[in-house]
């Protein structure tokens, strides 16, 4: 069992870094939000570039940088890279396909007390309206290790949601598989599973991690990429797995992981554990406002047990 | 390191001078102007000598990038690529046609056109990308971003002048057409970029003020100093070449007869 060391944004630095030992090609464009002791910058600071507060620019250099075949790495928080950058990325990553990797922390309400300014709960559904970007939201630090490795060797641009500071006690996932595969965090006990829990990101991984211990007939997979293509992807190891689906993401609604899913397997019916639709305007920690938001162990335990017509096994 | 750039740069320049390719270039923009789409010919005909002397300083050169960002102006880029043999068909004959290439903004799936374009500022942040990287690279490649007055409205034209200048990227040349119309009429009468000379010297430019129509002015412009980023003011015309379109900010978009487009051409000058 691998344990945790670090949180993803500070795994993401560490293995870029160690990335761009060997792969002179890989530059890091920060946007005034890297923090200090930047590892990438104390070991490569020819390759580490502070383009300061100027995401749609910063976005846009990089499309040069990548043009010209450097592979950037542009990282701001989600509700700068997603939202105020979005015609930089729905152009340069959507539509020209520039290989540009864009590295979000601050992910859905990860900003806690910080406010709504610098919270990002609809970007999932804007990147992934713009088409052909690949979408990882990692868990833990070896799954985000593993993430940055596959996009640093991709030719396709990357949007990789991360959250802040928390770190958690990282998936088992095989040696060899990529994270672009399902995994299966914990199977039914009995047979065929009533119900599927889908989780996407940290903190959905971790509810579902707590309750599938308590519900014998619910299995428990977790997705890493939630782009349109791995989705459509996950359809037949995820109806190998049940028929009913309760995806647990940290977004709204709308457009979200399981507004597409649904799309793409009418036959399912496929439920929604997510941030609702009011604004997070309340202080707290990163749980805390979720919990104002409805997201937590609670409420997705009843969600659960209403969905499982209150048989199951608590 | 190898460079991910398409094989589409010009050929050792002909005998051609640089005035007979930008009539000839001249009489492309008015044939797309008579197509059933029409075309933004009034930048293409101001911003066109600017493309032609361009390409001919730069256009072989593997290290050097030029994007145009005012990519209205597709028409005089078409037209620019193809009079240097850069794309392969005559853009007038499927502008803006249902299957075609050539649509109304530069379209990256051609030759020659390495970023889509028309949603304006954009293009000048990416010919500072390229000119970061060759920076980083260590070539003596340039940046080139051609765009106009109207889009120094756009607030991502100053936020990549402020990187420009932080990251000192002396090999970024950026041509501003100055041809005084926009969409809606003339820039003064909507948002006046007024003292454009010293705002650009405070971001760190060399500001060089040449006439726009002027080939060997924009070629001898078009040079890095080694030290600062370049600016040139080039004061044109918009409809240039076109009596009956030089000044008028209604040039800014035009669809005009066969009939006409034949007149327009034997009358230029």
């Amino acid at each position: 069992m691998t344990t945790a060391t670090l949180s993803g944004r500070d795994a993401y630095k560490d293995e870029l870094a160690k990335l761009a030992e060997t792969e002179e090609r890989i530059v890091c464009l920060e946007a005034d939000l890297g923090g200090k002791n930047h590892p990438f910058q104390t070991r490569h600071p020819e390759r580490f570039l502070n383009l300061g507060i100027a995401e749609l620019a910063g976005v846009d250099i990089a499309a040069g940088l990548a043009e010209a075949g450097y592979v950037p790495f542009i990282s701001t928080f989600a509700a700068f890279a997603a939202l105020r950058a979005a015609e930089s990325v729905k152009l340069s990553l959507g539509y020209m396909g520039k290989n540009v990797k864009l590295v979000a922390p601050y992910g859905g309400v990860s900003g806690g007390w910080f406010g709504t300014t610098h919270h990002a709960l609809e970007d999932i559904a804007v990147i992934q309206s713009f088409q052909n970007i690949r979408i990882a939201c990692p868990h833990g630090e070896e799954e985000t290790r593993r993430v940055i490795r596959e996009a640093a060797a991709s030719t396709e641009p990357y949007y990789i949601r991360l959250s802040r500071n928390d770190a958690f006690e990282s998936l088992a996932r095989a040696s060899a598989s990529s994270c672009r595969e399902l995994l299966v965090e914990r199977g039914a006990v009995h047979g065929r599973a009533k119900l599927c829990l889908l989780s996407v990101g940290e903190q959905a991984t971790e509810l579902c991690k707590a309750l599938t211990e308590q519900f014998e007939s619910v299995v428990h997979a977790h997705a890493c990429y939630v782009d349109s293509q791995s989705l459509k992807a996950y359809v037949e190891p995820l109806q190998s797995l049940a028929d009913r689906f309760l995806v647990v993401e940290e977004h709204r609604a709308t457009g979200g992981t399981a507004s597409y899913l649904a799309l793409i397997m009418p036959e399912h019916p496929v439920y929604s554990h997510n941030c609702g639709e009011q604004w997070p305007m309340y202080g707290g920690s990163h749980a805390e406002v979720l919990a104002d938001l409805g997201f937590g162990l609670e409420p997705l335990r009843q969600q659960i047990q209403s969905l499982l017509g209150g048989s199951d096994d608590i | 390191m190898e460079q991910s750039i398409s094989a589409y740069k010009v050929q050792e320049l002909p005998p051609p001078s640089l005035a007979d390719r930008a009539k000839e270039a001249r009489k492309l923009i008015i044939d797309m102007a008579a197509t059933p789409t029409g075309c933004h010919i009034g930048g293409s005909l101001s911003v066109i000598d600017l493309l032609i002397a361009a390409y001919a300083k730069y256009g072989h050169d593997t290290h050097s990038s030029i994007i145009l960002s005012k990519g209205h102006a597709a028409a005089g880029l078409y037209a620019a690529l193809y009079v240097y043999g850069i794309l392969p068909s005559n853009p007038a004959e499927s502008y803006g046609k249902q299957g075609s290439l050539y649509t109304g903004h530069p379209n990256h799936k051609l030759p020659g056109i390495p970023f889509a374009t028309g949603s304006l500022g954009h293009g000048v942040a990416y010919a500072a990308g390229w000119a970061l990287a060759q920076k980083l690279r260590g070539t003596e490649g340039l940046g080139i971003a051609i765009g106009g007055d109207g889009e120094l409205q756009e607030g991502l034209i100053w936020e990549t002048a402020q990187i420009v200048q932080a990251q000192s990227l002396s090999n970024f040349i950026y041509i501003v057409d100055c041809n005084g119309g926009q969409n809606d009429g003339y820039v003064d009468d909507i948002s006046p970029i007024r003292n454009l000379k010293e705002r650009f010297e405070a971001f760190g430019f060399a500001v060089r003020e040449i006439d726009g129509h002027q080939h060997d002015a924009i070629f001898d412009a078009i040079t890095p100093d080694g030290e600062k980023p370049i600016a040139i003011l080039a004061r044109t015309i918009k409809g240039k070449g076109v009596a009956a379109l030089e000044g008028n900010p209604d040039a800014h978009y035009a669809k005009i007869p066969a009939n006409l487009a034949k007149r327009w051409k034997v009358s230029l000058s």
